[in-house]
């Protein structure tokens, strides 16, 4: 007899036969929620999709959810981290476009953390009508202080911050799994490994900081209309509270809401009230 | 001897430090106070950042921080304690999460180990991790020139393999989508055809015909090729119906679509025949393309069908004869392109046509001279 023919084979054909792997493998697309419109969420740098493990479930009910990780991160596909495309924020916000184009999306509410904030709205640019609104979590379109504008670090700070990671020391002792990562062959060794959570491939991880610390996206601010969140948390040393009401200023269309949460993951310290002023929101 | 608890706590050989849900400390004991150079009461109030360079800081918050949250714990992070005289202390720290019954984080515990001695071992394996590094791509580069022959033919094999199957699957799931539209674009065409029309574009039609044609064929190829490979084989529904009607049909079709060429038919099918009236079509129309596409424009295709001993049918053409090197490859598949260049197909018509042969016990011989090229089918009567 004829075996039955497999109709999911067609995308692992095209990525086999040349064609382009499918975004939803690449960045580990899951969906969850039978909501009617759809809420995507993106981690910033240092973890992965687990970061909104609070937050998400609790618009499952509204929303069809939306997650991923990076290029990089998480269970991403590390063969697709090409260096020239994810040298800029534009090459994350090209594979959010490809999710969504891949998913259908249309009107859909996106969530980003920290540098995924600038990363939707870079994508909201590219393809107007995939989103309808924004959620930006600890947002920062620029990190680095400039004439009169004030980002939080020195120029020589994000250089030692380089400096530490090109020197990957932490890598070695930090024990936050890049051995797991680094040893796909030998998953004995990510069983013993305690800090199972937020894997991200260092070397990848070091570029990714250098893209997100030395990004500059103001001058984008101003060209997007949509309805816009910005959460920004009290004590953020990531992104000042001063850096969220730039933001706000430079977005017409945009609300803050400072968080009494402290830190830099409100989506993990303080999840109620996230979820809280996203409901107020959308 | 009674431990002293009290004494355990502030002088153990760790640090320990207790942090608020916001991230104050609370408490820390002597020891982290002599690590660190500070008085107790100048800690309490500060947050864990205030002793951290920049890069500890961003990561702290970027990886640590979540992570704490996530799992409750964090095991041997290793990060760099700013002393209060400016001087750096290398710890390793594991910390602890205590919550409440709903999950809100009440109070967090450090355990700060004093890593000097470590951090300076792990500088030495770095610098030899990276020394060996150099040794070993030199080698390694030596051994991958030296393997690089055998392991290229050996993986390309495989992959070839994988690549190949994927490639059935694909083609067959292609098949089936590619017949539905061609099904739809040919029953438009056969509604516009009743219509009246002008000369131009009954030619227009003749064209769009003879594409369709050719495409049903090249897809049915396909679904015929990925089906055998698929280990179905060409499966046969026999039956003893009459061929003759079948062939004429195929003759009619192809007549239709090359309305300037001669097809002459010879028929004699006087016993019967049991066979896959389908199929004998199938293979006759794949036949009977190829002479009318590689033969010579101008001179007659001739069919001959006969039923002596056995059953026969040979369609023959005129025109450049077949190199005996081609010979041996033209019943493989995907061999057109060594066998006549520049001709469009897949070259998988005289491969399924051989299987079909094969599937009723039967065989497809070739004759080539410069004067006439012959496909002859022969197969049994009766299965």
């Amino acid at each position: 007899m004829t075996p039955p023919v497999r109709r999911d084979i067609v995308p692992e054909v095209l990525g086999r036969l040349g064609g382009d792997v499918l975004a939803l493998v690449r960045n580990n697309v899951r969906t969850a929620g039978t909501g009617p419109a759809a809420m995507m969420f993106a981690h910033g740098f240092g973890c992965d999709q687990n970061m909104w493990r609070h937050v998400a479930p609790a618009f499952e009910v509204r929303f069809r959810t939306i997650l991923f990780d990076h290029v990089g991160a998480g269970g991403s596909d590390l063969k697709a981290y090409d260096p020239e495309k994810y040298a800029t924020l534009a090459g994350y916000a090209d594979d959010v476009v490809e999710i969504g184009r891949e998913l259908g999306l249309r009107d859909a509410v996106f969530v980003g953390h920290s540098v995924s904030a600038m990363i939707g709205l870079l994508a909201s640019l590219k393809a107007p009508g995939m989103f309808r609104s924004l959620v930006m979590v600890g947002p920062s379109p620029r990190y680095i202080d400039d004439d009169g504008y004030v980002g939080g670090f020195t120029k020589q700070q994000i250089g030692e911050l380089l400096d530490f990671l090109g020197d990957n020391h932490m890598g070695w002792s930090a024990a936050m799994a890049p051995m797991i990562m680094g040893n796909p062959d030998r998953p004995e060794l990510g069983q013993e490994l305690t800090n199972s959570f937020c894997r991200t491939d260092p070397d990848i991880a070091k570029e990714f900081a250098r893209v997100t610390f030395n990004s500059d996206n103001r001058a984008d601010l101003g060209k997007v209309t949509l309805p816009t969140l910005i959460l920004q948390c009290s004590e953020d040393i990531i992104a000042p509270t001063a850096v969220g009401e730039y933001i706000h200023r430079q977005m017409p269309n945009s609300q803050l809401v400072i968080l009494k949460a402290t830190g830099h993951c409100p989506n993990l310290s303080a999840p109620g009230e996230v979820i809280a002023a996203m409901r107020a929101f959308v | 001897m009674e431990e002293d608890l009290q004494d355990l706590y502030e002088n153990a050989p760790c640090g320990y430090l207790s942090l608020r849900a916001d991230g104050r400390i609370v408490k820390a004991n002597q020891t982290f106070c002599r690590w660190t150079g500070y008085a107790p009461a100048e800690l309490i109030g500060k947050r864990l950042h205030d002793f951290l360079n920049i890069a500890g800081r961003i990561f702290y918050e970027t990886h640590f921080a979540p992570l704490l949250r996530m799992q409750g714990f964090f095991n041997e992070v290793a990060l760099d304690l700013v002393r209060k005289d400016g001087g750096t202390f290398p710890a390793l720290i594991n910390a602890t999460e205590r919550t409440d019954a709903e999950g809100k984080p009440q109070f967090i515990r450090l355990t700060v180990f004093n890593a000097t001695d470590r951090r300076r071992y792990e500088r030495e394996l770095l610098k030899a991790r990276d020394e060996l590094k150099t040794l070993a791509a030199t080698l390694e580069k030596r051994v991958a020139e030296a393997a690089a022959k055998q392991l290229r033919s050996d993986s390309a094999l495989s992959t070839q393999r994988e690549d190949a199957e994927l490639r059935e699957q694909f083609i067959a799931v292609l098949g089936h989508d590619l017949r539905n539209p061609l099904a739809s674009i040919s029953s438009g065409l056969h509604l516009i055809q009743r219509s009246k029309l002008d000369e131009q574009a009954e030619e227009i039609i003749i064209l769009m015909q003879k594409s369709i044609v050719r495409m049903a064929g090249l897809v049915t190829n396909l679904l015929d090729f990925a089906r055998g490979r698929l280990g179905g084989g060409i499966t046969l529904t026999l039956s003893a119906l009459p061929l003759e009607p079948v062939l004429r049909q195929v003759v009619d079709e192809l007549q239709s679509i090359h309305p300037d060429r001669i097809i002459k038919t010879d028929f004699a099918l006087t016993k019967p025949i049991t066979a896959d009236p389908m199929r004998i079509g199938q293979l006759f129309s794949n036949l009977l393309g190829n002479a009318l596409t590689y033969g010579t424009e101008g001179k007659p295709v001739t069919v001959i069908a006969k039923t002596e001993e056995q059953f026969e049918l040979a369609v023959c053409n005129a025109g450049t004869p077949i190199e005996a090197a081609a010979m041996e490859r033209l019943f493989q598949p995907f061999s057109r392109g060594e066998v006549r260049p520049s001709q469009e197909g897949l070259g998988l018509g005289l491969y399924i046509a051989s299987e079909i042969a094969k599937a009723h016990g039967g065989t497809i011989d070739v004759t080539s001279t410069p004067e006439l090229t012959c496909f002859t089918l022969r197969m049994p009567l009766q299965r």
